[in-house]
């Protein structure tokens, strides 16, 4: 990989009131690459994250995506629309149809007219394989199929870059495996990715480089080969043997 | 969308048919009582008289409600979103409104009204503006609620998982883009119910601005009474109207709010 970093991420400090949730992370990533942070609960995975899009704003460094920096830039929005985010409980908009959930941002933020939105709409239903869903509530889907409504949401917005925030963890286990699949896709298209999973399948399959973070720290950037034959750190080696029984 | 969509569309509200099993106790007291009223009413000259008298206040109080709810719908919202704002100027001053009109009486605020701003008022603009009447009335009553309504408003807002801001914003959705399209289409739903109730104390309380001489329905009655001295048929009468119209405006709340509540 010898393109510029999309997201460039220097020296970022965040804290919760006493609590500090980031301490000094530094990380790049790549156009095209898969980047899995793992790590321990509370360890600042999903803060992290939040951070790139600011949902969160940083206390101390710096964080540049896609040319843009983030603390600093006016319109934020603009960036926003740019990196899609996936969250944990989905947070689909309960008093829209899937379709209109997906039509909703194009119309007001990309400033599509109702039939190109709608257009894009079902055809990203389709690619997340739920094209038939398309009037359904999210109270009428299940989980997973909310997942992936909000996944082909922030792809209908075509962006660079998609951040998942622990998208299965709270999916019920047949459920899982729909979603990602879908994330595998992406992946293979050359989808520039973010993920804050413990799936390790996911890991195995698409990830280019493995991050843990433990109390806000990183302790070790690897990639999945090294990460399961022979990770350096022993908190890597520790955390591992936690979550593979 | 196709028929068959805008069939399952249709299908999720509920059709208007009340079924006995839905129809509470009271209702059934209150039907026999106003058979009996009315029957009473319809064989007896004097009430005949008096509610022929009484029903013209019915009008003004009607206009009243209806243009103060409409304003107050707004000047709530406006501070109820300036209430959960993040600027501190927008915050310090709806909070202020929303405490003081809060903490006077709304008699106070009409007496207020009528007596002290509408005549400075007048004095100030050379008699250009000229709240006398009816519009000090209606601008009383709308602060009044606005305040009320204010908090209703913060509350539905603030009922909303902070979640679906954040899926809003993350999209690219501004503050108000996200307010306007996904936090606010949901909090109304929720606060349809105190939305409502608001509008039924407010008919109520119009009955207050008899008091800087608007000839509202409790004012005509009391006109009735002062006129033929009959003071049990002039405030049964005046108290029948208001019923009659808070059962009516209950009945409408209670349909809309399960339309709404279908999702």
């Amino acid at each position: 990989m010898n393109s510029e970093p999309i997201i460039t991420i220097e020296n970022v400090y965040k804290s919760f009131g006493h609590v500090k949730a980031v301490v000094d992370v530094s990380m790049e990533v790549y156009p095209g690459e898969v980047v899995v942070i793992i790590g321990p609960s509370g360890g600042g995975k999903s803060t992290l994250l939040r951070c790139i899009n600011k949902l969160e704003t940083i206390d101390r460094g710096r964080i540049v995506v896609d040319g843009y920096s983030i603390s600093e830039t006016k319109n934020i929005n603009k960036v926003r629309a740019e990196i899609g985010m996936v969250f944990q409980l989905f947070n689909l908009f309960p008093h829209l149809t899937a379709l209109e959930n997906i039509t909703l941002a194009q119309r007001v933020v990309r400033k599509r007219g109702e039939k190109e939105a709608k257009r894009v709409a079902h055809e990203q239903l389709e690619k997340v394989g739920i094209g038939e869903k398309w009037d359904s509530y999210p109270s009428q889907l299940s989980g997973g199929q909310q997942q992936r409504v909000a996944i082909a949401r922030a792809l209908a917005m075509d962006p660079k870059i998609m951040l998942f925030d622990e998208p299965t963890s709270a999916l019920d286990p047949e459920m899982i495996k729909g979603v990602l699949d879908v994330m595998l896709d992406l992946a293979e298209e050359g989808m520039t990715m973010v993920v804050v999973s413990h799936e390790m399948g996911f890991v195995r399959a698409a990830a280019d480089r493995v991050a843990l973070l433990d109390e806000g720290s990183v302790v070790e950037v690897t990639t999945p080969e090294k990460l399961f034959a022979a990770p350096e750190q022993d908190r890597t080696k520790q955390f591992l043997s936690q979550i593979l029984h | 969308m196709t028929a068959e969509a805008k069939e399952a569309r249709r299908g999720r509200i509920l059709p208007f048919t009340i079924s006995w099993r839905s129809v509470p106790w009271w209702a059934v007291i209150l039907a026999i009582v106003g058979i009996f009223v009315g029957w009473s009413v319809l064989t007896s000259q004097a009430y005949l008289d008096a509610l022929s008298f009484i029903v013209d206040g019915v009008k003004l109080t009607l206009q009243v409600t209806i243009i103060s709810y409409l304003i107050g719908l707004v000047v709530g919202l406006i501070f109820g979103l300036m209430r959960v704002s993040d600027n501190p100027i927008f915050y310090a001053f709806s909070t202020l409104y929303v405490e003081v009109m809060r903490g006077v009486p709304l008699l106070v605020i009409i007496l207020y009204m009528g007596f002290v701003v509408t005549p400075r008022l007048r004095q100030a603009t050379g008699g250009q503006i000229d709240l006398q009447g009816l519009p000090a009335a209606i601008l009383a009553i709308a602060i009044c609620y606005g305040a009320y309504m204010a908090e209703v408003y913060r509350g539905g807002i603030e009922s909303i998982e902070h979640g679906q801001m954040e899926a809003a914003r993350s999209l690219g959705m501004n503050y108000m883009q996200a307010m306007r399209h996904v936090v606010l289409p949901q909090a109304i739903r929720r606060i349809l119910p105190p939305l409502g109730n608001n509008l039924i104390s407010m008919l109520k309380d119009s009955s207050l601005i008899s008091v800087i001489a608007l000839n509202d329905l409790l004012q005509t009655g009391r006109l009735y009474v002062s006129r033929t001295y009959r003071a049990f048929e002039g405030y049964n009468s005046v108290a029948l109207l208001y019923l009659t119209m808070t059962l009516f405006l209950s009945l409408v709340v209670r349909i809309v709010e399960r339309k709404a509540a279908i999702e």
